[in-house]
């Protein structure tokens, strides 16, 4: 009876950490199909955010559906659903690439013949069918960076919430990330990704909110966002409403 | 936030797995350093000072110590495995937050990494075991019902290594378990010389410690059993291991790794 629900939806969203507060009452719904952006300086909320959907950190106050179901009560179920691409890279530097990929499949309950061919097809598609049996140590960044993404897939995730998905990568991993994002989007994959850099919103994103010291400050597509305000980019949206600048 | 959260044994199976599939790929070079350290002392002290000593408890004296080294095996192995190898996987390689966003929950984390090191000390005590049997420092068939009771003590052992290992901020704290902890286990634990010629309050505390549980055990069943003593320190080990997981490791994980 969870089909037809938003992917996810938060009401009055608060989290604290020793009396810090992270995130201050956000409200908001990201529907299925779409490509949601949370765009905002470090410590704007947006990773713990994340954290409260993945299940990484406990839900504050409010309420956080995802898929239909409150996440604090159905852990489970909810990570069941999910893929996740965290900020940092937390790879399993003792097993190899494709390993990596198996093992995570294993978490998820699939093992056998099922969970190599899921390995294979993925390998394909980060493009790292060549480095299967490497140390994932081995690996460059944005080789890194496809293979955190393709086993956030390992379990055909309704949901793939990606936190700084190119964060300290070059331009040229960069852009094979957004390749290979704008691929799962043309496949009508539901995701989140939270981003400081406003070309990657402009690129990806349907939808995003602007958040900056735990609030959500404004919301809507992209280019409605810098009509709106008037502004040339993202960046002068974010200006104008903040007085301050993405980059703190 | 106190409620009591039952692992899943299935999940806790899905973490054994990945560390098994590491472990066969490290075995032949993990499996020598911890595996010679009892041999050392059993060379060193079972047949050096053991030849001046005659017998104790009328057991020669290499018999004597032997089935408790293997017991010192079991605790080392399941000691490095739930401390350093833990906490690289939870704070350095941050691989926990990764397996965390599958279902598997924290409790069944905490339970899978418990079971794996107690396999990986009865892949060691076990392995000591064959050693000193071939040396014919095993007087009694008995010796063969062993190996579960290595695996429970391994589990004991474990419990312990996660209650710390979910305490402490950094890995520096480490020397403290094993200077104060597990050295004094080993030294004190009844391997080197038997228990009951101390005073009263020494064998309270030694009876206090997973390791002289399982020398008793070892000891027992490679020199002729006394039934009700193994069932009795078994029970103990049992008992410390549930109640430990449930009290420590499996809570503070929880609270540590989804905050």
């Amino acid at each position: 009876m969870t089909g037809g629900a938003p992917a996810v939806r938060a009401r009055g969203l608060r989290k604290a950490y020793d009396g810090i507060v992270a995130v201050d009452g956000v409200d908001f719904t990201v529907q299925r199909g779409e490509c949601f952006g949370f765009l905002g300086p470090n410590g704007a909320g947006k990773t713990t955010t994340m954290k409260m959907i993945y299940g990484l950190a406990r839900v504050g106050d409010g309420s956080l559906e995802v898929l239909g179901l409150d996440v604090a009560s159905n852990r489970r179920a909810v990570k069941a659903r999910l893929g996740v691409v965290p900020q940092e890279d937390n790879l399993d530097r003792d097993l190899t690439v494709g390993e990596n990929l198996l093992v995570h499949a294993g978490y998820h309950g699939l093992a056998g013949p099922l969970a190599r061919a899921r390995r294979d097809e993925l390998l394909a598609f980060a493009d790292l069918e060549a480095r299967a049996d490497a140390d994932v140590r081995e690996l460059s960044g944005g080789m890194r960076q496809r293979l955190l993404i393709a086993r956030a897939l390992v379990n055909r995730p309704e949901l793939i919430v990606l936190d700084e998905p190119t964060t300290g990568l070059d331009p040229q991993a960069r852009r094979s990330v957004w390749n290979v994002l704008a691929g799962l989007r043309e496949q009508g994959v539901t995701f989140i990704l939270t981003t400081h850099y406003m070309e990657e919103a402009a690129r990806l994103c349907d939808r995003l909110v602007i958040m900056d010291r735990g609030h959500v400050v404004e919301e809507g597509p992209p280019a409605e966002l810098t009509a709106r305000h008037a502004q040339p980019d993202l960046e002068g949206v974010f200006l104008a409403l903040t007085g301050h600048g993405l980059d703190g | 936030m106190g409620d009591l959260v039952l692992p899943s044994v299935r999940d806790a199976l899905r973490v054994w797995r990945r560390n098994a599939r590491v472990f066969s790929h490290v075995w032949k070079g993990a499996l020598l350093p911890l595996f010679l350290d009892p041999l050392f002392y059993l060379v060193s002290l079972g047949f050096g000072l053991g030849t001046y000593l005659a017998t104790v408890n009328g057991i020669p004296y290499r018999e004597f110590i032997a089935p408790g080294l293997c017991a010192s095996a079991v605790m080392w192995a399941a000691s490095f495995e739930t401390t350093w190898n833990t906490f690289y996987k939870m704070a350095e390689s941050r691989q926990y937050d990764a397996v965390l966003a599958t279902p598997v929950e924290p409790e069944d984390l905490v339970l899978g990494e418990l079971l794996w090191a107690a396999t990986r000390a009865l892949v060691y005590g076990t392995v000591f075991l064959l050693v000193v049997a071939l040396l014919g420092l095993v007087s009694s068939w008995w010796v063969i019902a062993l190996p579960p009771f290595l695996l429970l003590g391994g589990a004991c052992f474990a419990a312990c290594g996660l209650a710390y290992t979910s305490l402490i901020p950094k890995m520096d704290y480490y020397t403290f378990y094993f200077t104060l902890w597990v050295t004094p286990m080993f030294v004190f634990g009844g391997i080197f010389y038997p228990y009951d010629r101390l005073p009263d309050w020494a064998q309270a505390a030694a009876w206090l410690t997973p390791l002289y549980h399982l020398v008793n055990i070892s000891r027992d069943l490679a020199t002729g059993p006394d039934a009700l003593a193994v069932l009795g320190n078994a029970a103990w080990l049992l008992v410390a291991t549930v109640a430990l997981f449930f009290a420590i490791p499996a809570r503070v994980m929880r609270r540590r790794l989804v905050a």
